[in-house]
């Protein structure tokens, strides 16, 4: 009984968490530019790590009866939020900073140059609040 | 499975190790090295070398590649065009590396149980039974490496704290100019 | 064991699509996003594997690999964006 519950729980879990992996796979190879990739690869560091990560702690808990890997794995879990995230704004950031222009999905730059980029990085307001002013 | 997985990760690995040939780029080189030393610890890690792979990630992931980085920042990252490519090195290359691998032809297959270092009675057979007696640590493999092969350890340690120091010395520790500090302080009280 | 079969297999095929755009990749970059994400993969890779062993102790490597991914990725941005070596901080401006 126990076993059929934990594959009933396991399995659609599992096949969520490997779409969102091979998704996020996928869009990294065919998105146009750095910064859609940078969003593809992010639904595979947050979204996947997060729910696979919790299939695992089930099967630690159930069928290995492992306290300490399913606290482990919470810390892989919980320590890959934090940080993903933040690894992808700093890489946006210097990639903004250093003047890589964002393309939309024809190919068009969205900015007129690389100059501003790197002034669109330094300022503290977003995009639509510059063309705004 | 775990074959499966080793053979997949060891032909990635022949994948990334040609596009570190050819590309012409050498900071995506150094990335690309990286990315290699990731896959070579995932690989061990399937073949059960646990300390190895911590060994090559934390080594060949996370430093080097920052020394790469370090060192193309004060030379240059392009490469020098190659001139033509020469056949005798072809040749070369070739006859050493046949030669390699016709060496390995004689060691134990991967994983046998009847290889000499497990079979022998002086070594793993004594590890295995006298290491708690002899030596203490619970982890037998501390045990090998900081009793049974201490000289040699001491001899790596040798060897790896020099090649640090010679490091340093080529890349230099540059200390921070007092003169910046004073301008970013004054930045920062304006 | 079957399910931890399936999550291997699938990690294998996005850490297959993950090197290609390292291959690829245009700029440095994108590099640089593909070894962060191949990174992640490999603790997932690593978990899977310690289950599909039976042995959970891995998990240890797993945890060890994730700081070391990050602060990799954060060290080698750090390179691409300060000036010239030697210079260790920008100043409040710069925001």
């Amino acid at each position: 009984m126990t076993d059929f519950l934990l594959a009933v729980v396991s399995w659609p879990l599992a096949i969520v968490g490997i779409v969102f992996l091979v998704s996020g796979a996928v869009g990294l190879v065919r998105l146009p530019d750095l910064y859609t990739r940078l969003h593809s690869a992010s639904v595979t560091d947050t979204g996947a790590t997060l729910v696979l990560g919790f299939v695992l702690i089930l099967q630690a808990l159930v069928v290995f009866g492992s306290f300490m890997a399913a606290i482990k794995l919470l810390m892989i879990v919980v320590f890959t939020l934090l940080t993903a995230p933040t690894a992808s704004h700093v890489l946006a950031k210097t990639a903004l900073l250093t003047g890589q222009v964002p393309v939309d999905g024809q190919g068009k730059p969205l900015l007129e140059s690389s100059e501003a980029a790197t002034r669109l990085a330094r300022s503290r307001v977003d995009a639509t609040d510059a063309e705004d002013a | 499975m775990e074959t499966l997985v080793v053979c997949v990760l060891l032909s990635f690995l022949v994948i990334s190790a040609i596009g570190i040939i050819v590309l012409r780029d050498l900071l995506a080189a150094v990335i690309l090295l990286g990315i290699y030393s990731l896959i070579a610890a995932g690989a061990f890690i399937v073949m059960d070398a646990v300390d190895v792979a911590f060994t090559e990630a934390a080594v060949g992931a996370g430093i080097s590649t920052i020394l790469y980085l370090g060192t193309l920042r004060l030379t240059t990252d392009r490469q020098k065009p190659r001139g033509h490519d020469s056949l005798v090195a072809l040749l070369f290359v070739v006859i050493s590396g046949g030669l390699l691998i016709y060496g390995t032809l004689d060691m134990p297959f991967y994983g046998s149980a009847d290889s000499p270092a497990h079979t022998h009675p002086e070594v793993g057979a004594r590890y295995v039974e006298q290491s708690p007696d002899e030596v203490g640590p619970p982890n037998m493999v501390t045990s090998v490496l900081a009793s049974y092969r201490g000289y040699d350890t001491l001899g790596e340690v040798v060897v790896v704290f020099s090649a640090g120091v010679a490091v340093l010395g080529i890349l230099g520790l540059r200390r921070r100019r007092p003169v910046d500090d004073a301008q970013v302080i004054d930045k920062a009280d304006t | 064991m079957t399910l931890y079969a399936v999550i291997l297999i699938a990690v294998l095929v996005a850490m297959l699509m993950t090197l290609i755009r390292a291959l690829l990749g245009p700029s440095l970059f994108d590099r640089v996003l593909a070894v962060n994400s191949l990174g992640t993969k490999t603790v997932l890779l690593i978990a899977a594997t310690g289950f599909l062993m039976g042995r959970p102790e891995f998990l240890d490597i797993a945890l060890a690999y994730a700081l070391i991914n990050f602060i990799g990725t954060v060290a080698i941005l750090k390179f691409f964006e300060l000036p010239d070596p030697g210079t260790s901080h920008y100043s409040e401006d710069d925001y």
